[in-house]
């Protein structure tokens, strides 16, 4: 009987240090801390896929040019009407507008906001997302109204032989 | 007992900061300024382990 009495019995720190007592259920501080430090932890690793990319993007591996993509047929796209198609992948939505005779122009259609699909308006003569309203300037790719803040990418196309190419993916700079 | 709370304040800055940068990164990725992606998703990262001392060090903290 020394100083038996006087020892913590053991270090508690732990993830269920208050499960068998009363208000077990309650988020104590103890447990709030831990909580706010598992989410420090969630964001830090998901933050590593971006990393990831971006390093890819900076070494130049992304760089690469696509296969040429006909989009559609001179003779099927009256001027002022557009056209849907996939570019540079299967799942990249993005749309063609024909401007005038010789005009065209192409966008990666997810909206800058959160993705959803702008879509071209003839009539009004603008690209229009329909989920918070956002406008795209349709010469440009420049928003002009609403939540985006960001131009939708252009997509560089060429005319051959009456059929329409995707030639590749513009960068832009901010 | 009285509890200090000085430690749930830092870990609420902390995540405050986790939520800034994350959104900073997103954002700078899409503008293509791809330097900068990795460097919030760097600093990110550091607030983890900085988290991780913040709650050691405030724990049996009493006020
Ligand atoms: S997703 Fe297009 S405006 Fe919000």
């Amino acid at each position: 009987m020394s100083d038996k009495n006087k020892k913590i019995p053991f270090n508690e720190d732990n993830y269920t240090h208050n499960i068998e007592r009363n208000n077990e259920r309650r988020l104590d501080r103890r447990g709030f801390m831990k909580t706010l430090v598992g989410a420090a932890g969630v964001f830090a690793v998901s933050s590593l896929p971006w990393g990831a990319v971006a390093a890819k993007e900076l070494m130049g591996l992304a760089e690469k040019e696509y296969p040429h993509k006909k989009i559609t047929d001179v003779s099927r796209l009256p001027v002022g009407d557009a056209v849907e198609f996939k570019f540079p992948g299967e799942h990249d939505d993005a749309i063609l507008i024909r401007l005038s005779e010789n005009k065209y122009a192409a966008y990666q259609n997810a909206c800058t906001h959160l993705r959803c699909p702008v879509f071209w308006v003839k009539d009004q003569g603008e690209m229009i997302c329909p989920c918070h309203h956002g406008k795209f300037d349709v010469e440009t790719g420049a928003p002009t109204a609403g939540p985006p803040r960001r131009p939708l990418p252009e997509i560089q196309v060429k005319v051959e032989n009456g059929a329409i190419y995707a030639v590749r993916v513009k960068r832009y700079e901010a | 007992m009285k509890r200090s709370y000085i430690g749930v304040i830092i870990l609420a800055a902390i995540l405050m900061m986790n939520l800034v940068f994350t959104q900073y990164m997103v954002h700078q990725y899409y503008y293509e300024n791809y330097v900068n992606v990795l460097i919030f998703g760097g600093l990110n990262i550091v607030l983890f382990p900085l988290a991780v001392f913040a709650y050691k060090k405030t724990i049996n903290m009493r006020a």
